[in-house]
């Protein structure tokens, strides 16, 4: 007898589970971070270099989630591209999901493949009702594959299109509307767009829906002049640490995770940067309190 | 445009695979307040290259020390254009760099196809499945009547390479930082394998290269040993090489 289709429903646990302050737990910081155990309330890895069956990172990977929560943050689901969604990296992906039992899944709203080349990039989509359809349906199959809402995170752009009939925070909250996923708000992702792009950055912070932020990323920027560049190899700049500080008196705490992907420095730095996220959300929230 | 025409317009830009006719970025894209929208998908096409490239380098360091900076740049230019990615993880896209280099021989360097094979290999292994090791005592039980007919398993972290030169003298100078030294050509069979998290490589003598093959072929013990049957004592020849496989880890249970 024919079985009749089972519509699977995403379970919708909070997206924002209190995580605390986190960093991006990088390769070179393996040794360091297994035998010192740096005062961090979890780690963010990058899903694609964890999907090996074997080999030393999943191995840390494996031990470091013994002790604390691991958020899995992919860079190769290419949600927006055309192509069809690959079913190998689904396949991988949900075995890793499996694996680890992570706290969030995340990835970008981008596009990033095209008949099946991969430019390794998170290339910036058209706010179009097409593009609208097209990631919604994704963004539904792949949370139904996973059993579990997935997040997206805002991506730092230098091309706007023409064809663009919505801001990027108005394409994020219908996304949300549409299919319950959860976001990632990267900061400095929103301040470095807002420069490339020329849009004002509190209109997105006003624009985006606080209620589905599940995290936050922060990281620094190299600026060129004329532009600025995502490179994630400094310091959090200033005016990202006072963007970050309006987020969280419109959002109060959430989740966050500071990231260093370039020029990599000593671990305890990428620590101290960690603290100071948790410091200023402190201090914003204290003063939030004593102004009300 | 069609979300289709717009991907298909810019990746074609930014790889350089499919150059975008005069005047269509500007009608697809918003010059923006910094940047003009044709240097916006210019630095997209930037780093592209730039992230690609280091993914091979980061795989193929003794390669890149070898040619040097903008020798390897080149490279991994011409390779890519011929061999994008097509894998989500950016660390396989150097899965035909030796092949590439085996059609495409620099002339004062012909070894250097074998030593991104050697590379390679090493790559794969560090990443292989894991294994439980078989020990000695995993053969005690099997009686003598039964151990010709056994089957090994190999470990998934073995790999046995067949190379047209000897690229091990260059590799381990390259990767202390020292010149690559002499061509040296000479057919030669490596093992490559992991132990715990440590990849190692060694040059295989014929009989075991053989035996290998043969067992990882899914040959019965006493056919995978058969090469050694014109050494002086078979019996010992195999036996050596036997230990020795079980001692490197190279038997999965």
């Amino acid at each position: 007898m024919r079985q009749p289709a089972r519509l699977v429903v995403p379970p919708r646990p909070s997206p924002r589970p209190a995580l605390g302050h986190g960093i991006g737990l990088r390769t070179v910081h393996f040794a360091r971070f297994l035998a010192e155990r740096p005062k961090v309330d979890w780690v963010e890895v990058v899903s694609e270099n964890f999907m090996a069956p074997g080999g030393r990172p999943i191995a840390v990977l494996e031990q470091v989630r013994r002790d604390l929560p691991v958020v899995l943050h992919g860079v190769s689901l290419a949600i927006g591209s055309v192509d069809p969604l690959s079913e190998r990296y689904l396949v991988e992906l949900s075995r890793l999901v499996r694996r680890i039992e992570p706290a969030l899944v995340s990835d970008h709203l981008c596009w990033g493949t095209h008949r099946g080349q991969y430019v390794h990039d998170l290339l910036p989509l058209p706010y179009t009702e097409e593009a609208l359809a097209h990631v919604a349906s994704r963004v539904h199959a792949v949370q139904e594959r996973l059993g579990r809402p997935l997040l997206l995170e805002n991506p730092s752009a230098y091309v706007a299109y023409r064809d663009s009939t919505m801001t990027e925070w108005e394409f994020l909250a219908a996304l949300v509307r549409r299919t319950g996923c959860g976001l990632l708000l990267d900061v400095n992702n929103v301040y470095v767009s807002g420069h490339n792009l020329g849009f004002d950055p509190l209109d997105y912070l006003t624009g985006v829906p606080a209620e589905a932020v599940g995290y936050l990323h922060l990281a620094g920027h190299s600026d060129h002049g004329r532009y600025l560049l995502d490179t994630h190899d400094h310091t959090v700049p200033d005016a990202v640490w006072a963007l970050h500080r309006e987020v969280v008196r419109r959002a109060g705490p959430v989740p966050t995770l500071v990231e260093w992907d370039d020029a990599i420095p000593p671990l305890e730095e990428v620590v101290a940067e960690r603290d100071r996220a948790a410091a200023l959300e402190a201090e914003t929230l204290d003063s939030a309190r004593l102004a009300s | 445009m069609t979300l289709a025409e717009t991907q298909a317009l810019l990746h074609g830009a930014l790889t350089g695979t499919a150059p975008a006719p005069p005047g269509a970025l500007q009608a697809c894209l918003l010059d923006t307040p910094g940047l003009p929208a044709v240097e916006g998908v210019g630095l997209y096409a930037g780093m592209y290259l730039a992230r690609l490239t280091e993914a091979l380098r980061e795989v193929f360091p003794a390669l890149a020390r070898q040619l040097g900076e903008e020798r390897f740049a080149a490279l991994a230019g011409d390779y890519l254009a011929r061999h994008p990615s097509r894998h989500h993880d950016v660390g396989l896209v150097g899965r035909q760099l030796a092949g590439f280099l085996r059609r495409n021989p620099a002339p004062e360097r012909p070894d250097l196809g074998d030593l991104a094979a050697l590379e390679w290999a090493r790559h794969r292994v560090f990443f292989a499945r894991p294994a439980t090791a078989a020990g000695p005592e995993a053969f005690a039980t099997v009686s003598p009547a039964a151990f010709a007919a056994s089957r090994l398993r190999l470990s998934p972290a073995l790999l046995v390479l067949r190379l047209r030169h000897d690229v091990a003298p260059a590799w381990r100078a390259l990767s202390t930082g020292e010149a690559g030294g002499p061509v040296i050509p000479a057919p030669t069979v490596m093992a490559v394998w992991r132990s715990g998290f440590e990849v190692f490589h060694s040059t295989l003598g014929v009989e075991e290269a053989h035996a290998l093959r043969l067992a990882r072929a899914g040959a019965s013990l006493g056919e995978a040993l058969e090469p050694f049957a014109s050494r002086p004592d078979p019996a010992a020849a195999a036996r050596a090489a036997l230990a020795g496989w079980i001692g490197e880890g190279w038997i999965a249970a």
